[in-house]
């Protein structure tokens, strides 16, 4: 879900974008530190609320890795006015519906629903910010739940397997070394108290950013906010991430066993987080390489030289310096070597001689209409909001992340491809049947 | 994650709540003003404006989906993806150059009973992606070397998708259910189908059956209707192979007993499963009912096989049931996995809920909870151009129209308890059920022998 940021953080100028203007976002913060987004919008009867709270799997540390996570479920399992199962039957009986997902850096609850129920997802939302209640059979049945769902996700998913091996291998100090969901023995042995711990100094106001779009009107949202919201107080921050990955010197590689029938692949790039002046140009590169068939690596290994079936980059947002990641589905009977091998020529390419302006226009007009894609709901309006504002550390760079995209020239694409894709920078993990050999 | 919509490519970076395959529908809604006309050639266009977002969607579809291939299976398919591989005015790579530089995106692919194609692009590009469109459609040239990189890849996939058993238990379901009718064809086709086609098979099936009679294409956005009608009864006026149209046949039995389909993957630390029986076919006068009954049953995270299996038990992290529909049939399904050793549990409980169903019915404020709900989320189903497009196909190929849409907040607030109590009885049977479970068969194999007469296949072998 990840590489939905991908596509979601694309933006354009404000004289391109056709239905929403800069100004038409109103903002408001309450004196608790809770940030609201406001995005009126009347084309469906319908709304939405997007939380945003700044703590993920980079926040934990051995012991309690997939506590982040598990929180998330937490979180629909009772508060002090709606006990358990009162949050979901309560929204569902007014016509909404949620969800949530944690990454490495945050957790975001997301509630869709009739605007007219605006009133009772603030009640709902503020019941369990500001009273969670942290029963023991609820975090035991739970634990089964997140089991399940771990487990779910490696049976059905090798890149699943090969990437939490990768990104344990390239992250050898920086929390980003553990997978979301958390080591199994660790979920099976959090305490109470870490729960209490991590809900009192991550879920409290001043550490979430709310985005509500939808058929409603900001002075009603600003009064429901102040009702609900503004009692809760606000907490101490949490303590920071200190912890620095050093500077890689060396390839590093990993091999992971699954019954497969051909390989996969994953190399993996140390690259910048979303706040570093080579976010776009990098951004731009990954688009370079593997959107559409005309794109650079599936032009040659899927098309030309049928090394693999299927290719694909990505380079998300992030808080922390992060991966840049080719993944690869290899062809029947193509060795892994060649496949790597061909990957590294088309990256060097590109660092030695740079890409073409009709290559980078392409990509500049790509941008345009993934923002389309992106803005033409309102889910997408909030998700995009939320994301420019907690990535890139302001809603407003949403509306000129186009020009950000049209100042990269040919030069800084070859520039950064010389940066970053250097032997001794990467991580090269492979997931086969056969690991004897 | 909450809940998991789809699969995800990068699924480790991120986590959802919930595997959702609700389908939820609503309301207070109408479909905007449409335009539909027919081609003397027979192709049924529906034009609507949507004047948001400066873009175009179309959505094309035509009844040659892989019911049509009979022993060729995958040939369908095969023949939807060759679309791309080159027509009379443009090469594959210069198809994909022009579209790729513009930004538009654009896919053709075959289902069940249709195949289609849907395109994005921005409306200032109309004039150069339309005849491109018109050309996939109608002047394709199929280039050999394309179609065997293709059937190349295709094969690799198919040995690639049973490593999932998500992935392919459904390609399992609808052959048990169907049988031998053409609902049974998994779409996919299978390795040994799959390698012996050729490009003269594809080109012989697509003559036989891509034409305009029969077809219909939707456009959906930012354009106006009158001059929109004018580019595409031009373009795709110059097409005229007329194909013949003939209906599948609607005669499907119904299981005679209870039936175990047993798929062993020896490395599986989990049973992923289906169990349930017949189902509806789309255009169903009790569609709506069956979607609000099925929505407490399992349609949303509070459903009673959620609230059970999940909340309850923490034996899976989802369960759902849905009806499957096709136009002239379709079948009902509970779905979820849990771990190797929890297999009976699971099962057990799934099917104790379906009977409490059956036996205590819906009391009024499950009811009118579940129809908030429908209503509630029903908007956003129809919120953009490409929702829209593939709305107006869906009419077309179902045979319904915008009452569907408009009517819909009624037809929820219609359903009493008493015509609930009907539709469980009709429609939510508990007797006969089928089930295929994917998983290891040593350790599941006694426990799934008590639910019916076993029939044990091997995930590695060819088809399903």
């Amino acid at each position: 879900m990840r590489k939905l940021f991908v596509t979601l953080l694309v933006a354009l100028s404000s004289q391109l974008f056709a239905q929403n203007k800069i100004d038409d976002v109103k903002t408001f913060t309450l004196s608790n530190g809770m940030k609201f987004l406001v995005l009126e919008d009347a084309s469906i009867p319908n709304a939405n609320m997007y939380l945003f709270y700044k703590v993920g799997s980079r926040n934990e540390h051995p012991g309690i890795t997939g506590l982040s996570h598990f929180f998330e479920h937490m979180m629909f399992n009772g508060a002090k006015k709606y006990g358990p199962k009162e949050f979901d039957r309560t929204m569902e009986y007014n016509g909404g519906a949620n969800n949530a997902y944690t990454t490495q850096d945050v957790t975001v609850y997301t509630d869709w629903f009739p605007a007219q129920a605006l009133e009772v997802i603030f009640d709902l939302e503020s019941d369990r910010i500001a009273n969670l209640a942290i029963a023991d059979n609820m975090v035991e049945s739970e634990r089964g739940v997140v089991l399940s769902e771990r487990s779910t996700g490696l049976e059905n998913s090798p890149w699943r397997m090969l990437g939490e091996a990768v990104n344990a291998t390239a992250f050898q100090e920086h929390p980003y070394h553990w997978p979301v969901i958390g080591y199994e023995e660790d979920i099976k042995n959090w305490t109470k108290q870490d729960l209490e711990y991590y809900f009192k100094t991550y879920y409290a106001p001043n550490n979430c950013t709310v985005v509500i779009s939808g058929n409603v009107k900001f002075d009603e949202v600003k009064r429901l906010a102040e009702k609900y919201m503004q009692p809760i107080p606000s907490q101490k921050p949490g303590p920071k991430v200190h912890l620095v990955e050093p500077k890689q010197t060396g390839e590093r590689r990993i091999t992971v066993q699954k019954q497969v029938s051909s390989p996969y692949m994953i190399i993996g790039y140390h690259a910048p987080e979303a706040q570093h002046a080579d976010y776009y140009a990098l951004d731009i590169l990954s688009s370079v390489l593997s959107n559409g068939n005309s794109s650079r690596l599936y032009s040659n290994l899927v098309d030309k030289n049928q090394l693999a079936t299927s290719v694909f980059t990505d380079y998300s947002p992030s808080f922390d310096p992060t991966l840049f990641s080719v993944y690869v589905s290899s062809a029947k009977g193509k060795s892994t070597d060649e496949i790597e091998k061909t990957v590294y020529a088309e990256l060097e390419k590109i660092a030695k001689e740079g890409v073409t302006a009709t290559e980078l226009q392409k990509i500049k007009n790509q941008k345009l209409s993934e923002f389309y894609n992106q803005v033409e709901t309102i889910n997408g309006k909030s998700n995009n909001l939320g994301t420019y504002e907690v990535f890139f550390g302001d809603y407003k760079k949403m509306f000129t992340a186009m020009d950000e995209y049209a100042k990269v020239s040919v030069d800084d694409v070859k520039r950064v491809a010389a940066t970053y894709f250097k032997k001794s920078n990467r991580t090269v993990g492979v997931l086969k049947s056969n690991t004897e050999e | 994650m909450k809940r998991n919509q789809s699969i995800i490519k990068i699924g480790f970076f991120l986590l959802m709540v919930f595997p959702l395959a609700v389908l939820a529908q609503q309301a207070k809604f109408k479909l905007p003003a449409y335009e539909k006309f027919k081609l003397p050639n027979g192709l049924t266009v529906y034009l609507m404006e949507q004047h948001e977002v400066p873009t175009i969607n179309i959505a094309a579809v035509i009844p040659s989906g892989a019911v049509l291939d009979a022993e060729k299976q995958g040939l369908a398919s095969l023949t939807a993806k060759a679309l791309q591989f080159g027509t009379k005015s443009y090469t594959k790579a210069q198809i994909e150059e022009q579209m790729d530089f513009i930004g538009a995106s654009y896919n053709t692919y075959s289902g069940k009973e249709l195949a289609g194609l849907s395109a994005k692009f921005a409306a200032k590009y109309q004039d150069k992606v339309l005849p491109i469109i018109n050309e996939l459609l109608t002047a394709p040239s199929f280039n050999e070397e394309e179609f065997s990189k293709e059937k190349k890849r295709i094969l690799t996939q198919l040995e690639r998708a049973k490593e999932s058993p998500r992935s392919v238990i459904g390609n399992y379901w609808d052959n048990f259910m169907y049988g031998k009718h053409p609902y049974g064809n998994p779409v996919s086709g299978s390795v040994s189908s799959v390698q012996n086609l050729s490009i003269a098979d594809v080109k012989s099936f697509y003559s036989k059956n891509y034409g305009p009679n029969g077809a219909a294409i939707a456009v959906v956005g930012d354009f106006k209707a009158k001059e929109m009608k004018a580019k595409i009864s031009k373009l795709f006026g110059k097409w005229n192979n007329s194909v013949n149209t003939a209906a599948i046949s609607s005669t499907i039995e119904s299981p005679k007993e209870a039936r175990v389909l047993l798929v062993n993957k020896s490395d599986a630390r989990e049973t992923t499963m289906l169990i349930g029986g017949k189902g509806v076919s789309r255009n169903n006068p009790d569609f709506v009912a069956i979607e609000v009954v099925n929505t407490v049953l399992g349609g949303r995270f509070t459903s009673w096989l959620n609230d059970e299996l999940r909340v309850n038990s923490g034996l899976t992290y989802g369960a759902n049931s849905r009806f499957s529909t096709l136009k002239n049939s379709g079948t009902f399904y509970i779905s979820t996995f849990t771990a190797t050793a929890t297999t009976k549990a699971t099962v057990d409980k799934a099917l104790e809920v379906l009977k409490k169903l059956r036996e205590k019915g819906l009391d009024e404020a499950t009811l009118q909870s579940a129809k908030n709900y429908v209503k509630g989320q029903f908007p956003p189903d129809y919120e953009t151009p490409a929702q829209l497009a593939s709305l107006l196909t869906d009419m077309f190929w179902y045979n319904f129209n915008e009452d569907f849409i408009n009517t819909f907040e009624s037809r929820v607030d219609g359903l009493t308890i008493e015509k609930s109590k009907e539709i469980i009885q009709k429609y939510f049977s508990a007797e006969n059920l089928q089930f295929v479970f994917v998983g290891n068969a040593a350790e599941i194999k006694n426990v799934v022998s008590a639910y019916g007469k076993v029939t044990e296949k091997q995930i590695k072998e060819d088809s399903f």
